[in-house]
Order: C-alpha cells, then structure tokens, then sequence
C-alpha cells in the first residue's frame, strides 16, 4: 500500500514536473510584454511633444495579408512610408489567400499575430472585431473625414464603429481578346443580348467564348453571378428590397440571373467542370478562349503573362431595357491586432492610409485595386481606369450581392453564398433549373433569415 | 530517497522508470487533447474556444438537420470509397509487386527503390503534379487520349462527380502502393527457403506455394497492413486538399470526413471563413469512435485467430 502511494506520488511529481515546465514560460510571457509597455508608457505621454525628434526609437511593425501575389508592390509602399516617417519601418508578411483566413486566426488565438493586419469585409472582419482581436478604430484622427460612411460600412459594427482602414475596392468585368473580336467583326456588346450573339460567333469560329470553369467552385459564384445579379435586380436598391424582405429570394429578377447562368452554360470550355481559376486565365491569355469574367485584381497577372494580342474589359451588359449597375466591391482594410505593444507607431501607419501619396504608391504599384479613400489619387494603368470608367457610365455600383449580411448563417454552415454557388453549378450543369435554383436559394435563408420568412408583403 | 527509489524500482520492475516518459509525452500532448477535444463537442460559441454548453445538440443537428446530415452521410460514404479503394487495389497491388521483388533478378534493388520512391514525396508536390497531368487542356493523359485518336476517351478526370473520386484514390494509391510493398516483401523474405524447396521437391507449382504456403504464413502482416490502410484513410485529408480543395470538389463528391471537418471546425466555409470548432469536435470525435471500432474489431479477430493457432 505505502509503495502504491509511493509509486502515485512520484507519478505525480512527473507530471507536475511536466506541466509546470509549459505554465512557467507563459506565465513569464505576459510579465515580459508589460514591461517593454511599462517602459513605452511614459514616452507615450511624451509623444505627441517629440514626434518630429528625429532620436525616436526605431520601431518595426509586421503587416499581415493575402495578397502574396503583391510582395514587390508593398515594398515600394511600405518603403516610401519608411520615408516619411523613418522611425517606422513596416514588414510585409502575407500568406496564400486560401490559408489566410485560418492562418491569422490561429496567430491571434496563440498570440502571435502580426501588429497590422488585412481585415476581410463584413463577417469576417466582424467576427475578429467582436471577439476583441482588433482595436477600435472609433478614435483614429480624421477617419469619418477621409472615407465615406460607404466605404467604412463593411468595417464597422451595426452602430457604426469602425474596426479597419478601408485601402481597396475591386471591380468586377470581362476580359476580353479585342483581336479576336475584330477578326469576328464583333463589337462591344452592350446588352446582354448582344453579348450572346457575340459568344455565338465567336464559338461557331472555333474559338471559346468564355473560359470560365467550375473546378474552383468560387470561381463561377463570385466572379460570374455576383457580377450580374446587380443588373438584373436593379443594384443596390434592389439588394436592400432583398435584405429587408420586400422581395423573396426567388422572385422574377433573381430567377433572371440564374436564367444568364443558364444562357452562359453553352459557351464555357466544354470541360468546364475541371476547368480551374487557373486555367481559366491561362485559356485567355494564350488566345483560345475570347473572353473571360474575373475582378479587376487579375490585372497584375494577365500583364505578366503579357499575351500577344490586344485585350481589355468591358462592364458586364444588362438585358435589353435594363439599367447597368457595376460590381464594385469592398474587398480590403487594415486593422490593428488589439494586443500589439507598438500601438502608437500602428496608429500612425493607419493614419497615413488615407493619405494621397498611399492612394497613389498602392493604386499604381498594385493596378486593379482602387484605393477608397477621399484622396483620390490619379492612376496610371489603363485597364484600371477602364474599370474605373464602368462606374460613372453605369447607373450605380454596388457590393457583392450575398456579403452584407447573407455571407456567413449563424451555424457557420449552407451560408447562403454556398447554397448559391452550389445551385449556380446546378445550373450549369442542367441538373436544376434556374428557378429550383432559386427556390433552394430562398429555402435555405428563409431557415434562419427573418426577412426572408415573411418576404413579398 | 535514491536509495528508497532504487529499492523501489528494483522490487517492482524497472520498466515502470523506462514507460513513464512516453507515457507522459502521450498523456499530455495525445490524451489530453483527444479528451478535450471531445468535451469541447457539447459546446458551441465562437472562436476556437466555444463556451456556450449545448450537451447532444451537435450530434442531434449532424443526424437530423438535413443540411449537416447530407454533408456527414455523403463524407462517410466518400471515406469509405476512398478507403475501399486503396485497401483493395493498393494492397493486392503491394502483395504483387512484393512476391516479384521477392524474386532473385537483376535490377531487384532499381525496382524495389522506384517502388518506393513517390511516398517519399509530400503529398502536396504529388497531388500537384497530378493535377496538372489530368489537366484536360494540356494535361499528358489527355493529350495521349487525343494523339493516338481516342477522343472520346478523354474525360474532365477532376471534374466529373463519378471520376474524380476514384481518380484522385488511384493518384494516392500510386503514392503509397510502396508501403505494403515494403511490408509484404519483409514478410515474404522472412519465409524459410527450408518450407518453399520442400514444397517444390514435392511438385508443389509456383501458384500453389504461393496460395498454399507464402499466402497463410502472411497473414499476420496482412492484418498490419489492412489496419494500417483503415487507419490512414479513415484520416485522409492531404491528396483531397491538394487535388479537390477543402470544399471536396466537384459538388462534394469527394468530401471526405476529414475534410468536413477541417471545413467545419479549423477554416469555416468559403468566403467567411468562420469556423464552428464545436461541431467541428463533433465529427472529429464520430471520426474517433468509427477508427476505435474499427481497430478493436480487428484486435480481438487478431486474438481470436492466435488462440485458433
């Protein structure tokens, strides 16, 4: 018996042993990142007195994004930052834009999360602001100055406190070979029926028309449906009509939209279904496919991939007889993780996003992203500003259709952007038809959407 | 107090002092985890710590709520294709490749290493790879379909619902047809010559030895290998991943359990990527208890059968 209890006790002292090797360490953290703060405290006070003293101490902040693809471009950003203000240096530091979501979740459940980071729109975003990850940006000098409640709006809670500092919009179009739309004698569509009859000439010519495909299920939903729901439900008025239960999520003008998937269906690649995001950029650029739908942020990568014929983008057409809304979306901001000890030098970074020389450096370093600040800068690329002109032809922009409040449902599962691109692909496919599609659509929000239960009154 | 542990040790076996490091290492970093992972399943909240207790109702909405249950019930079908897939085919083809190699011929050693070879590559590089291979724009299988004339032959490998299960199973079963290869092959060289010439003196043909002799004497390596196939496909995440995407491409058809969870419970469904890590321990917790059946069922047939020998 005494050995039994012996025996326990060493176990014990193992395991004590064990855990109290980890707990020590991290009990040891926080005491490490008070005193560096302790020690900041005083020369916060201080600061607004010496902020031009050129002996400040150097601090480095760490940027968190997923444009990987940018890496060149915000270095000359963040460098000219540097310039202005050379006790600051900002590190760029972004992560695939698949794992970004998961990645900087894990990095502020763990604590080791950059000082800034890229903030997603509207639940996402939120959702990392409400669970106390990032600061407030209520009290950041000149915000409500320099952007517009429109631009603030997807990053700011329902009573209007901002969380991050709105850098891009991203618009939507399509892509297209003016070289082959010459050689077919084919111009700019303007409706949507012109648009048809184009891609008809062009498929009986042996080209593809469109080389969307659905192997990147995304693809298809977010850059096809969401831009040409706006011009079937009448932009951004019509949303709301939607959003508030004056309209149900099957009715004439959506059963439209599922209806141009349909009409879209007979000139996508006919291996549209293991045609990737990918693939579908390089058919373009390599002149077997005509045309293409994607976001402006594919500007970048076309231009690198420098096809051998002229190409541009047009605003996706309305049916005859409709107004033209553009899909000019929302898509990035910074904010700032709420835990970083460098908060002041944060603060002074954030401000300087709604500068003109930012507007300029990041309008034109990354071409496709348009700055939103009041600012406005001058850009330089041509495709940009032809995306740029979609919006004061059109009769208004909007945001993507589902991402106000339909992105995400409360189960974090079926949100209704997924009942949608699950039914788009349907469609596609010929497995529904547009208005089951949109049945299913309606169906699935009604579940837990209040507006959509009583919708139509 | 040495002198009291030493005595102690001495009188109750000293294996106790070698156990207890490994013990503790899987107490703490495998145990633990696994318990906690359970108990975070009767709770919901957001975040990677839910707070809100809810006791059953995640295993109620998987079974009842039609959206989950098509979701739960079409991943354990696919894992179950996925997992029929590389126990049938992968290890018959390992017993084949095994009893070839087991032969004396020249080349032995440059076929058992090119055998082996694509398991030492990441699954990322492999499923990469492939995907490009399946391409069906400039992709070798179809341009090779296309060449000699059988167009028609030539399919969209990833993005037909019925193929791209199957396919992406065979990709994985190319990777890792090594492993049981490798295991079958130290099983066969383990037979006594002795046993094999006395069955060819005595007339036995190459078939019979090998159904009647080499076949049975396998048959505790076939059990490992036959758990080891359950155990990792059961767990299967990383080829779907690489080759179909966390959503199990096209139209779910080859979501796999692990994937439905990694949906669920660590990224949260596309584009708002807001995890529900309370279900998320739900179905890893169902994925715990199917792979513990499972390995206790073949435990106590494996018993059975050493008591019968």
């Amino acid at each position: 018996m005494k050995k039994t209890l012996f025996a326990l006790l060493m176990v014990l002292a193992f395991v004590l042993a064990a855990c109290g090797g980890a707990p020590a360490p991290a009990e040891e953290a926080p005491a490490a990142e008070e005193a560096p703060a302790a020690e900041e405290a005083p020369a916060e006070e201080e600061a607004p007195a010496v902020e031009e003293a050129p002996a400040a101490e150097p601090v480095e902040l760490v940027l968190g994004s997923w444009r990987a693809d940018d890496v060149d471009a915000w270095d000359v950003i963040l460098a000219k930052f540097n310039e202005e203000h050379p006790e600051i240096s900002v590190k760029f530091d972004p992560t695939s834009p698949v794992d970004y979501d998961t990645t900087l979740r894990t990095q502020l459940e763990t604590g080791s999360a950059p000082d800034l980071f890229f903030v997603r729109s509207f639940a996402t975003g939120l959702d990392l602001f409400e669970q106390g990850f990032v600061a407030s940006m209520k009290d950041l000098p000149g915000i409500h100055d320099n952007f517009n409640a429109g631009a603030l709006a997807p990053w700011s809670t329902a009573d209007g406190e901002p969380f991050a500092v709105p850098i891009a919009a991203v618009s939507h179009g399509i892509y297209y070979n003016q070289d082959l739309f010459e050689a077919n004698g084919i111009a700019v569509p303007q409706t949507w029926e012109e648009l048809l009859a184009a891609a008809q000439t062009l498929k009986d010519a042996g080209v593809i028309p469109f080389s969307n495909g659905t192997k990147d299920a995304w693809d298809i939903n977010e850059v096809v449906m969401m831009t040409i729901i706006p011009n079937n439900i009448g932009g951004m008025d019509g949303r709301m009509a939607y959003l508030n239960g004056e309209r149900c999520f099957n009715d004439a003008d959506m059963v439209a939209a599922y209806t141009q998937i349909q009409d879209l269906a007979p000139f996508l690649p006919a291996d549209f279904t293991a045609t990737d995001y990918y693939t579908s950029e390089q058919l373009f650029v390599q002149g077997q496919a005509a045309m293409y739908f994607d976001g402006s942020w594919s500007i970048t990568p076309v231009e690198k991939d420098a096809p051998d014929f002229n190409w541009s983008v047009f605003a996706a057409p309305p049916a005859e007889g409709k107004d033209q809304y553009i899909s000019f979306h929302m898509d990035a901001a910074i904010g700032m993780n709420a835990a970083t000890e460098n908060a002041e030098a944060a603060q002074t970074f954030l401000e300087w996003l709604a500068t003109e020389e930012f507007g300029e450096a990041f309008g034109n370093g990354v071409p496709g992203f348009f700055p939103v600040s009041n600012n406005v800068p001058t850009l330089t690329d041509p495709v940009a500003n032809e995306f740029l002109s979609f919006n004061s032809k059109a009769a208004g922009t909007d945001i993507r259709f589902v991402w106000e409040k339909l992105m995400a449902q409360p189960d974090g599962f079926a949100s209704p952007y997924t009942v949608m691109n699950d039914g788009v692909i349907a469609v596609l496919k010929g497995e529904q038809t547009p208005q089951e599609a949109a049945d299913s659509l309606q169906e699935a929000i009604a579940t837990w959407y209040e507006p959509a239960q009583n919708c139509g009154n | 107090m040495i002198k009291n542990l030493k005595k102690y040790f001495s009188e109750n076996g000293i294996w106790l002092l070698f156990v207890m490091p490994a013990l503790l290492i899987y107490l703490v970093f495998m145990a633990a985890p696994l318990l906690d992972s359970m108990r975070l399943s009767f709770y919901t909240g957001k975040g990677y710590t839910p707070t809100e207790f809810v006791g059953f109702k995640n295993y109620v909405d998987l079974f009842t709520n039609p959206l989950w249950r098509e979701r739960f019930l079409g991943a354990l079908k696919n894992t179950i294709i996925f997992f029929s897939i590389h126990m049938i085919i992968q290890n018959s083809l390992g017993l084949f490749f095994a009893n070839l190699l087991s032969a004396e011929f020249k080349g032995r050693n440059f076929f058992r290493t090119v055998i082996f070879a694509p398991a030492t590559l990441s699954v990322l590089i492999t499923g990469f790879l492939w995907t490009l291979i399946l391409n069906p724009y400039w992709g070798a299988i179809n341009q090779s379909l296309k060449a000699i004339g059988l167009d028609s032959w030539a399919k969209p490998w990833l993005g037909d619902e019925h193929l791209a299960l199957p396919v992406i199973s065979l990709t994985s079963v190319w990777q890792w047809v090594g492993m049981p290869t490798v295991l079958f092959l130290a099983g066969l060289l383990g037979i006594s010559d002795e046993i094999l010439e006395a069955a060819r003196v005595d007339g036995a043909s190459n078939w019979h030895i090998f159904w009647k002799i080499k076949f049975p004497l396998l048959k505790p390596v076939i059990g490992v290998v036959a758990i080891l196939t359950f155990v990792d496909n059961f767990n299967a995440f990383d080829v779907i991943f690489a080759m179909a995407g966390a959503k199990g491409e096209p139209g779910y058809s080859t979501d796999l359990l692990a994937t439905f969870f990694y949906r669920t419970g660590i990224a949260g469904e596309h584009p708002a990527g807001i995890p529900n890590m309370g279900m998320g321990a739900a179905i890893a917790t169902l994925i715990f208890i199917i792979l513990m059946v499972g390995v206790l069922l073949w435990l106590y047939s494996s018993r059975k059968n050493e008591e019968l020998a």
